[in-house]
């Protein structure tokens, strides 16, 4: 990984696909998600700019590599299909997923049966909108489906760690505001990139493609996106917690070579040096974060993982 | 025929709940089937006249109004069963916040202070009057025990249906009963943890059917406030002004109707509609009436944490503030969905008696007040 660079991540696609002058910047919102999930009050801009670098990459690369898959089964275009199956190998993101697209069913329901204009204009619209999404991942898990894995994970109901460990962080960090501190919170929680879905789009900038995505692609796509800058906070909080070294931890002196290079360097420091201050996250805790999580660990680390060949582990699945 | 049935679903109704109430009701049980029957028949009667036919299980009748209401109630009942279940204004006094709204007009007036005498008589002070009209609509944890005596009149208003309770109203006996031996029962929560707060219902969706075949066609062109687009839908949308709700026609002569905001709206509108058909030639009548979904709402007034309690009640509650702001949480008994906020407010779904959206109520006030944020 080039240390140097502005960003980890940063490919010849990534910039080219984002010209100089972008006017389309999520930065702000992401700002405002860090701090949802679990961030100081006001994130750092820099860190926002960085996280939004690094999601943005990924979601190319997804993309990408999802139109290569969706070609292969010779469709027009990407749909949620081709990014289950990019993502049929982890098996607890993978169940993540799904539940949020079972949730938008369920929700969509529910809120059908109160309003009543919702009611008629569902009945008019002839279709049965109802577990649409359901529908399409069972469908798509019956026919790809070998073992079995795949198809036991919708009656499945084992506890999602990483989600219950992030309701737990809310719940502590919700337990010592006021009610207005609180209100913002709930304001920000409520942002995502699928309630910005033009802006998404836009910021995705998929022009360049020959095969784009559909409704339903770009509401997973909203979705990834969203689970890697969750993902990012959530490892950089525990890189966080980790340089601070605490009195009589065992491992206080055997943390690895490249991140005592990172503490050491110049850049670094500095940045690093006001974190007892500030609470907010770092860049350099968000790349020290990546680093660990693309770092190839393990005897069997060369053969893992197809889509790992061009070297980017993506965060969300 | 029916009239011979139901006393026995109303005792078998009775049984069930028993084991609910405290203390037990001394006089349970058969004899008091020929007294339900008679003030069965003697509401029928008067049913009948207004309908076509007679609702089976008195599902819709004005909506449960507690048997201490009507034990005090020397009025005649009758009449307070023959009108419609309007707007009630807002009584005086301790009551002003509460909305009497499912209480039929003439009954509210009257009993003001009927009421009030009886709250004396009540354990807790603060919430003893808003206890008692929040406890109205908890049929089934009606005290049978009320009215001991010639209260044959509150007995046979326990064993009713939840829904449909209290509406046979012994007009003849209310007299002779005292205010004093009303021992109330009290419910599951402790009167310390009632709400005070009573859910108001905003959409009713109901279903009915003509009975016959319908030319959709020749309905929409000569009906008024109709649409009919068959590429689209097959079915006409029609609509009313009063009770403001629509109404999806069917060809097969089904019918449903959304929008009322009460069991008692909702089947006067289904009538007008069956109405509106039937003069248009067709030879529709109005069977199987049924209510299918209630959606009721209210706010608690008080900022709620929905972090805590989607933590804690994980197994009932999804929260995605990305997707929907509410929290979703799903209760078991009754299965009602609520969706709370939180500004707190909460609405409530899924009901198909009244009766459930009062008690999901309250059920889930206690669990709300322990995440209220300061």
């Amino acid at each position: 990984m080039n240390t140097t660079a502005a960003s980890p991540m940063s490919t010849a696609t990534s910039s080219s696909g984002r010209s100089a002058g972008k006017s389309v910047s999520f930065a702000a919102e992401l700002q405002s998600m860090m701090f949802s999930l679990g961030d100081a009050r006001r994130p750092l801009h820099e860190t926002a700019v960085l996280v939004e670098d690094v999601v943005h990459t990924q979601l190319i690369n997804l993309l990408q590599q999802a139109a290569e898959v969706s070609q292969l089964r010779g469709a027009r275009v990407i749909s949620a299909e081709d990014l289950l199956f990019l993502m049929r190998k982890d098996k607890k993101k993978l169940r993540r997923l799904l539940k949020y697209m079972f949730f938008r069913d369920y929700k969509s329901k529910i809120v059908k049966g109160i309003d009543d204009d919702d009611l008629l204009e569902d009945k008019s619209g002839g279709s049965n909108n109802s577990n649409k999404r359901q529908k399409i991942a069972q469908d798509f898990f019956n026919s790809i489906d070998q073992t079995g894995e795949l198809l036991a994970m919708f009656e499945d109901d084992e506890i999602d760690d990483v989600k219950q460990e992030r309701m737990e962080r809310a719940e502590r960090q919700t337990r010592i505001m006021d009610s207005a501190q609180y209100a913002e919170f709930c304001e920000s929680r409520q942002l995502s990139f699928s309630k910005k879905a033009s802006k998404f789009r836009d910021w995705l900038d998929c022009s360049s493609m020959e095969i784009k995505p559909n409704v339903i692609a770009m509401e997973i796509l909203a979705y990834l996106a969203y689970e890697t800058v969750a993902q990012l906070v959530d490892l950089a909080l525990l890189v966080r917690q980790d340089m601070v070294t605490k009195a009589g931890d065992p491992f206080s002196h055997a943390i690895s070579a490249t991140f005592i290079q990172y503490h050491n360097s110049a850049e670094s420091t500095a940045a690093c040096g006001v974190e007892a201050h500030s609470n907010a996250i770092q860049p350099c805790h968000i790349r020290e974060a990546i680093r660990r999580y693309g770092h190839k660990i393990g005897p069997l680390s060369p053969f893992t993982s197809a889509y790992r060949r061009n070297g980017m582990a993506f965060l969300a699945c | 025929m029916r009239i011979m049935a139901l006393p026995s679903q109303l005792c078998r109704e009775d049984e069930v709940r028993l084991p609910h109430l405290l203390p037990p009701h001394p006089r349970v049980g058969p004899p008091r089937m020929e007294e339900e029957e008679t003030y069965l028949q003697l509401y029928l009667n008067q049913c009948a006249a207004q309908d076509d036919f007679i609702p089976p299980g008195l599902p819709l009748l004005s909506p449960v109004v507690p048997e201490d209401v009507y034990i005090s109630d020397s009025c005649n009942p009758e009449t307070a069963f023959n009108s419609h279940l309007e707007e009630v204004k807002e009584t005086s006094g301790d009551f002003s916040s509460v909305d009497l709204s499912f209480l039929p007009d003439e009954l509210t007036q009257e009993n003001k202070d009927q009421t009030v005498i009886r709250s004396k008589h009540e354990i807790e002070e603060n919430c003893k009057t808003q206890s008692l009209q929040r406890r109205l609509p908890l049929s089934s944890q009606q005290d049978v025990g009320l009215g001991l005596h010639s209260s044959s009149s509150s007995e046979s208003h326990a064993p009713l249906p939840p829904g449909g309770a209290n509406s046979v109203h012994p007009s003849e006996k209310s007299n002779s009963l005292s205010l004093a031996s009303i021992t109330p029962m009290t419910p599951m929560t402790p009167l310390s943890e009632c709400s005070g707060i009573v859910p108001q219902l905003q959409n009713i969706v109901s279903t009915a059917n003509l009975a016959c075949k319908l030319d959709l066609k020749k309905i929409a062109l000569h009906a008024k406030n109709a649409e009919y687009n068959p590429k689209r839908f097959a079915a006409v949308i029609m609509r009313i002004r009063e009770p403001r709700t629509t109404a999806l026609i069917f060809s097969s002569g089904k019918m449903v109707c959304t929008g009322a905001k009460s069991e008692e709206q909702s089947r006067l509108a289904a009538r007008k509609y069956a109405r509106v058909v039937q003069k248009l030639g067709f030879p529709a009548r109005f069977l199987d009436f049924k209510i299918q979904n209630m959606v009721g709402s209210c706010d608690v007034r008080f900022p709620i944490r929905l972090e805590g309690l989607v933590l804690t009640h994980q197994q009932f509650s999804s929260y995605e503030p990305e997707l929907f702001p509410g929290l979703i949480y799903r209760m078991v008994k009754p299965r009602i969905v609520l969706l709370i906020f939180v500004s707190g407010k909460v609405v409530l779904t899924g009901a198909k008696e009244r009766s459930e959206i009062y008690e999901a109520f309250e059920n889930i006030y206690p669990i709300l007040k322990g995440f209220k944020k300061a």
